[in-house]
């Protein structure tokens, strides 16, 4: 009985470690990612954080209204996922696509609401300035993204749906679109007079 | 609740009963015991923070509603259908006709009962005239109604549990197929039969049997409502394109689907009425067996994937090539004839030309097919001679012209086209309209005398096909429009209809090994048209014959003339004349007398007149005659945009009490070409879960060890 008890208690506190080293792993990678970052941008090349990284930073991404910031990796696998957001798509000349884990780093999307900036720091260190135009709920059962519908200077951040579910395998996905903002330029407007 | 159950007198009694022992270990005990009950107490706190929305969840699943079925699961990943689908395509070729057999086999590998909708493509001017539905030993011949009735016909049956089939059309070369009611575990065969035109060029005989279909790109503004019976594809739809949803199947790679599914079986019995010098593909490695002038072709293995068009040529001894045919039947007491008249091979002066090349650098095109399409460009900068003109225009989501008008055919200009076309990569949608008005309306080249001429490369994948040959009508002018068919699975029907309309040629182009020759092809041909002014006259003793094509346009080298007329039996003579370049007349005199005997011919010809009467509707902006096409299509029963063939079994085979999933067959992405969608992610983590129930057995194994200790104390 006793036995039992201690394995029931044991493999408990197992899961439990396993549980919470999740978001312990996602806290502490971007930690090191952000140096990692630094020095990419100090190089201008693709540093990977640690040796056998098979990601690499590619943007900061920033919440002004959240406070929040994090580093962006290459590549939308578990992989990358893990320890940051991850750009699935674009880049150059397309709209960019960025997903993370809802329960991680992307928690803070269920906060975004329309109209909150985003600002993104692409390696050549230029921040870019999104407002947050649309968040939806759709079903990736039956819905894909076609990039080639999407404004080529959109934002998209994708997580899970909803929040606080325990299902990690859950259809529903929460995006926000983000669309530029322009700084505006009183010379153009008074040249267009 | 904490206090509440520290308050608990039950919990205190016990506490307080503890008998003589020795204090100091008493107070250890005790604090150890407090220790233990705070903490799973805070446990069972935490515990319910992380159960709730678990209860959120559940309650969330009963509302998805029962029967639906999606195609993708949880995991993101691909769910494989339930339904197997096989297809099977027996050919048989006779003269200038094809007809087809195509059954298709949907097995049903779950254990509900299925309904199968599958949107497949046929070729591009395939006449369908023909439904059988299999189930088991039971056959049921399918009949032809219009289309709103035949899918009431197909719905009321579908939920009174009755085997039902029904085939319509979306496009002329993309129709959809739905079976309903398919049994656990057991197999609907739908037979479909169709008959297309070969291609005969340049002395090549050639027949495509496509099998995948390249994503349509959707342009416009999402239309809010969308309809939910009748949805099949990822696509809503749009303000330019309301029925997206119908022509956009989801596509996956051939490794997302059952490891049988999506095969076909082709076979090909060819009775070409002349010695047979070869039979080749550029698609499939063939198999045949050639005798005379009959071959049958099979490709090698039994199975093929059907994730590219299947393209069969074959050529006649030299010097034995056609030059006319006549072909005679009667059907019901009608007579139809049709005859095929190939032009001159005459060589005219040599003009100097401009040319506009517009290549397509969608994302559908990404892959081998922007490949193909840099080299078919390059190909075609290098037939530019000095004196001409040109200009590149590249289109995705914009437009984008190479240089701001058409440039003289020199040095430094062909080297910063050549650098530039190197350079184009394939992403964004295709905004063809946008391409098109570019080119239609640039600044003409500062020279005299110059013949335009547009040369369009493409794959065709977009869904407002008819949209884009109105435009091309009314912007063309004086220009002619070529277009460049790419990838292994283009659209066909656009290419030769956006041919036609721009009064010039086309070709596809299916892999790389194969640019120079179908391009020479075709620029040769775009030298100049070598028969215009076309007249035909047949013996009609002043009936009316209503031949279609009505207007035959130019004929370009290489490319014959073929007409169907009504009521004219075989005798007198055709005669075909017209301008050869230069100025000189040409005409010729075919003895219908010697028409060889054929079938299908009411059906070619009757898809021929509603082609025209569509074609008359869209150049004179109304709406086209529905209820003639409807008769006509009764009549002869072939299929039209407007109505349907629909099977339906009288048994009821569904019991009440089972419930009918409906399941949306996927295509193939065609092979060399790059997934254009994203799938979602996966965005969440077990760690909420792991955590959870780490939390819950912790929990157990404290209140356990609690109340097994209470006794000892």
């Amino acid at each position: 009985m006793r036995r039992l008890l201690i394995l029931l208690a044991g493999s408990s506190a197992v899961l439990l470690m396993f549980g919470l080293w999740i978001p312990f792993k996602a806290l502490v990678a971007q930690e090191l990612l952000a140096m990692a970052w630094a020095e990419s941008q100090a190089r201008q090349t693709e540093t990977r954080p640690w040796p056998w990284a098979d990601t690499w930073p590619v943007a900061r991404l920033e919440m002004p209204e959240l406070g929040v910031s994090m580093i962006v990796l290459e590549g939308g696998h578990g992989e990358s996922l893990a320890f940051g957001p991850g750009r699935v798509f674009g880049g150059e000349g397309g709209p960019l696509i960025l997903a993370g884990h809802r329960d991680t780093h992307f928690r803070h999307l269920q906060n975004l609401e329309t109209g909150y900036r985003l600002r993104v720091q692409s390696q050549g260190r230029q921040w870019r300035q999104y407002r947050v135009t649309e968040t939806r709920i759709v079903d990736s059962r039956n819905e894909s993204i076609d990039t080639n519908r999407l404004h080529a200077d959109s934002v998209l951040l994708v997580t899970c749906y909803p929040f606080d579910s325990m299902n990690a395998r859950g259809p529903m996905r929460y995006v926000v679109e983000a669309r530029p903002i322009y700084p505006e330029d009183p010379g153009n407007t008074v040249a267009t007079l | 609740m904490l206090l509440s159950l520290l308050a608990n007198p039950a919990v205190r009694a016990d506490l307080n009963s503890i008998p003589s022992r020795p204090a100091k270990r008493l107070a250890t005990k005790h604090k150890r015991l407090r220790l233990a009950e705070g903490v799973s107490l805070w446990l069972a706190m935490l515990l319910m923070l992380f159960v709730h929305p678990l209860y959120a969840d559940a309650s969330q699943m009963e509302m998805e509603q029962p029967g639906q079925l999606y195609l993708m699961d949880g995991q993101n990943s691909w769910r494989q259908p339930a339904l197997i689908l096989k297809s099977d395509f027996k050919v048989q070729v006779s003269g200038l006709l094809a007809q087809t057999k195509l059954t298709r086999e949907f097995r049903n590998t779950s254990d509900r009962w299925q309904e199968g909708v599958f949107v497949f493509p046929l070729p591009e001017k395939a006449t369908v005239y023909g439904l059988t539905m299999t189930v088991g030993e039971r056959r049921v011949v399918g009949r032809i109604e219009p289309k709103a009735k035949a899918r009431q016909i197909y719905e009321t049956a579908k939920s009174a549990g009755q085997h039902a089939a029904t085939v319509e059309q979306q496009r002329p070369n993309l129709f959809t197929s739905r079976v309903a009611n398919i049994p656990p575990g057991e197999t609907v065969r739908v037979e479909v039969d169709y008959q297309q035109a070969v291609s005969y060029r340049h002395g090549e005989f050639e027949l495509r049997l496509p099998t995948t279909l390249t994503p349509r790109y959707i342009p416009g503004e999402v239309v809010a409502e969308t309809p939910k019976q009748w949805q099949s594809g990822w696509a809503l739809p749009t303000s330019q394109v309301p029925d997206a949803h119908e022509i956009s199947p989801f596509t996956v790679r051939p490794e997302d689907v059952d490891g049988q599914s999506h095969r076909a079986r082709i076979h090909l019995d060819i009775e070409s009425g002349f010695p047979l010098a070869e039979v080749t593909s550029p698609s499939h490695s063939l198999q045949t067996e050639i005798d005379g002038s009959r071959v049958r072709v099979q490709p090698e293995g039994d199975e093929v994937l059907m994730d590219r068009d299947v393209i069969v040529r074959w050529r006649p001894v030299t010097g034995r090539e056609p030059a006319a045919a006549v072909f005679y039947q009667q059907w019901q007491g009608e007579d139809f004839l049709m005859a095929m008249v190939l032009p001159p091979e005459t060589v005219g002066p040599v003009l100097r030309r401009e040319l506009m090349f517009v290549i397509d650098t969608s994302g559908s095109m990404a892959g081998e097919s922007i490949i193909q399409a840099r080299s078919a460009l390059l190909r075609g900068l290098d037939t530019l001679r000095p004196g001409d003109y040109f200009n590149v225009i590249e289109f995705n989501s914009q437009a984008r012209s190479l240089f701001e008008r058409p440039v003289p055919a020199e040095g430094h200009y062909l080297a910063r086209a050549r650098h530039y076309v190197q350079g184009l990569q394939a992403n964004g949608g295709t905004e063809m309209a946008g391409a098109l008005s570019l080119a239609m309306t640039m600044d003409q080249a500062p020279a005299e005398g110059l013949v335009q001429q547009v040369v369009f490369i493409t794959d065709g994948a977009v869904g407002n096909e008819s949209a884009l040959f109105g435009q091309i009508r009314q912007s063309l002018n004086e220009r002619r429009l070529f277009t460049v068919g790419i990838g292994s699975a283009p659209n066909m029907h656009f290419l030769r209809e956006a041919a036609r309309w721009g009064r010039g040629e086309y070709t596809a182009i299916h892999n790389s090994g194969e640019v120079n020759r179908a391009l020479e092809g075709l620029f040769s041909a775009m030298e100049a048209p070598v028969l215009t002014g076309l007249a035909v006259n047949w013996p009609s003793q002043g009936q009316n014959l209503a031949p279609v094509p009505g207007k035959p346009g130019d004929l370009f080298r290489g490319s014959p003339l073929v007409q169907v007329v009504r009521g004219l039996p075989a005798g007198g003579e055709l005669e075909v004349s017209g301008q050869l370049p230069g100025g000189r007349r040409w005409n010729t005199r075919l003895n219908l007398g010697n028409a060889a005997t054929a079938t299908g011919l009411n059906r070619q010809w009757a898809r021929g007149r509603i082609d025209e009467l569509m074609d008359a509707a869209s150049l004179s902006g109304e709406s086209p005659d529905e209820q003639g096409i409807i008769d006509l299509s009764v009549r002869h029963e072939v299929m039209s945009p407007f109505t349907s063939f629909v099977a339906v079994e009288e048994k009821q085979a569904r019991p009440e009490t089972e419930l009918l999933e409906s399941e949306q067959l996927p295509t193939l992405l065609p092979a060399g070409s790059q997934a254009g969608m994203l799938r979602y992610p996966q965005t969440a983590t077990f760690w909420p879960l792991l955590s959870a129930l780490g939390l819950v057995g912790l929990m157990f194994a404290l209140a356990i060890a609690l109340l097994s200790r209470r006794p000892a104390l």
